[in-house]
């Protein structure tokens, strides 16, 4: 039952995120069209440098519909708004959730009991968060007369939450250093947006970049899982739960 | 044979920081009893509940709960299946109802009994369809104590029970406690600084002040044992020097002398008469008076 007063307690933040994931997802699908007859005018856009690569790289992926899926969803939308939804499903641990500290230590249930219960519950909705709205893009091509392999949507949809739970956990770490909801949350995505940074400029092309492994860039660029970020993100995760059990079992209510 | 306390702590001590709210605090909170912990604010009351349940953890000494350690992780979850508490702010999970609440807390006891609930649903008349964030104080509190007294637990733990609650409903709250245990073998363990309530329920009691116990006895022997002894001298009252036991504090002013103790009236009065009073008078005092001398500051 421990799992329900957590779910009672994240629910609408869940909820939202499922609809504006979904929403985003089936916009992408959706749009197709528009942009296939967008991609020859942008062909002939010229730049030069860093950004103008970028650029070129961004139309030739756009030219086929699974580039064009991978690079608005899987690069884009969906790390970008279920890392910042990752971060809100972490806040609002036992210390500072709106109410009901002191009634759930109450229970007779271990602290760790309580965090491990938690950090379960918001797992699974992380997990349907990153699969539900990835669904959709099999569900929907077909309207655009596309096909898009569901074995692809596994794939990306696994390799994002392995990658995405670190932020998660680290929300629920912070959950268990402050009393409030609003800290956790900036410094979880903050940290997000430094980590987003380096990779750009510090670690390009890198095994451990978490959002190459959240956008699973290998997978869909030879077929090869990011095993070593997959591995190296999971024990990242696991270290940072780790650290909040302790943090908790540690303190003073 | 003498039954071992439900509660027992022994120079219980907790800092918060450079402050120090408990200071070597001893309490034996004997099976079956109706015990009130009465101290002002900050008295360290609400700290030591908080120990007891495993909530907070003491800085040195011990707390024992039913003969099992309230520090140990382990042991704390067997004190709290067996243990009903209502906190201090009456914290409940605001998102729910109080049906749901009442059903997600009978899922962790297993003597939860459901006909009790339901009877304390009607007799307080609580509303099962609304939210807790949406109750007022007084029925929040209802809730707290309908979720801590169906559980059938042998130890109620309850943190200023009636504080912010209008006078009705005190007597409601008080009355259900009283009536409950009237009908259970359980041990109830209530903090509180209303002296009236203390007066009202408890049997027995102990005096908190500044993390250490000033006062502790059955109310009956306080009220038996204390007394203040009232002097008039013809001149200027003299500087007392009584050598007998359980002087708690002298007051001279003028031509009066008055002289508070917890025990042995007799021999004190035998003292008293030495210094040749002109009257002397023995006046029983009420609990509250025993509280206000044990917690305020000498001059």
């Amino acid at each position: 039952m421990l799992w329900y007063e957590w779910w009672r307690e994240t629910r609408w933040r869940f909820l939202i995120g499922l609809v504006v994931l979904m929403c985003s997802a089936a916009g992408i699908v959706s749009l197709w069209p528009s942009v296939r007859e967008l991609v020859p005018v942008a062909s002939s856009l010229q730049g030069s440098g860093r950004i103008g690569r970028q650029i070129r790289e961004s139309v030739e992926l756009q030219r086929e519909y699974p580039g064009y899926v991978w690079s608005q969803w899987f690069r884009q939308n969906l790390i970008m708004f279920g890392t910042l939804f990752a971060a809100l499903l972490g806040t609002g641990g036992l210390l500072s959730q709106r109410s009901g500290t002191l009634f759930a230590l109450s229970l007779p249930v271990s602290r760790k009991r309580l965090l491990w219960t938690r950090a379960a519950t918001g797992l699974v909705e992380l997990f349907a968060l990153a699969v539900v709205p990835s669904l959709l893009i099999p569900l929907l091509s077909p309207t655009v007369g596309k096909t898009y392999g569901l074995g692809d949507v596994l794939v990306h949809s696994a390799c994002f939450f392995f990658a995405v739970g670190v932020f998660f956990s680290l929300a629920l770490l912070l959950s268990t250093v402050f009393s409030d909801v609003w800290r956790p949350l900036l410094i979880a995505i903050a940290a997000a947006v430094a980590m987003g940074v380096s990779e750009q400029f510090a670690l390009p092309g890198s095994h451990y970049g978490i959002f190459r492994v959240m956008s699973a860039e290998t997978w869909f660029r030879n077929g090869q899982l990011p095993w070593q970020g997959l591995l190296a993100s999971a024990a990242a995760s696991a270290a940072i739960l780790y650290g909040a059990v302790v943090n908790i079992t540690r303190r003073d209510f | 044979m003498t039954e071992p306390p439900i509660i027992e702590t022994a120079e219980l001590r907790k800092n918060y920081g450079s402050t120090e709210a408990l200071r070597g605090l001893n309490l034996q909170v004997p099976a079956g009893s109706i015990y009130g912990f009465l101290g002002r604010n900050g008295a360290g009351k609400t700290t030591t509940l908080k120990i007891l349940l495993g909530m907070t953890r003491p800085t040195s000494g011990h707390a024992r709960v039913f003969g099992l350690d309230a520090g140990a992780p382990e042991a704390s979850v067997a004190i709290r299946r067996r243990t009903g508490f209502v906190s201090e702010d009456k914290d409940l999970v605001d998102s729910m109802t109080v049906e749901e609440i009442v059903r997600f807390t009978a899922a962790f006891y297993p003597r939860w009994r459901s006909d009790l609930a339901q009877r304390y649903l009607r007799k307080f008349d609580l509303p099962p369809g609304k939210k807790v964030k949406n109750l007022s104080r007084g029925t929040r509190t209802k809730v707290a104590l309908l979720l801590a007294l169906s559980r059938c637990a042998d130890l109620l733990v309850l943190d200023e029970p009636t504080s912010g609650l209008d006078p009705a409903i005190v007597e409601e709250v008080l009355q259900a406690i009283v009536a409950h245990v009237a009908g259970e073998e359980m041990t109830v363990f209530f903090s509180s600084h209303q002296i009236a309530e203390v007066d009202q329920i408890a049997d027995r009691v102990t005096i908190v002040d500044g993390g250490r116990v000033v006062v502790d006895g059955a109310i009956e022997d306080l009220r038996e044992n204390y007394r203040r002894i009232h002097l008039v001298f013809d001149g200027e009252a003299p500087k007392p020097a009584f050598r007998a036991p359980g002087i708690v504090r002298t007051y001279r002013k003028g031509r009066e002398l008055t002289v508070l103790l917890s025990m042995g009236v007799e021999r004190v009065v035998e003292e008293a008469r030495a210094l040749n009073p002109v009257s002397v008078d023995v006046i029983p005092v009420t609990l509250k008076e025993i509280f206000l001398e044990s917690v305020t500051k000498e001059d």
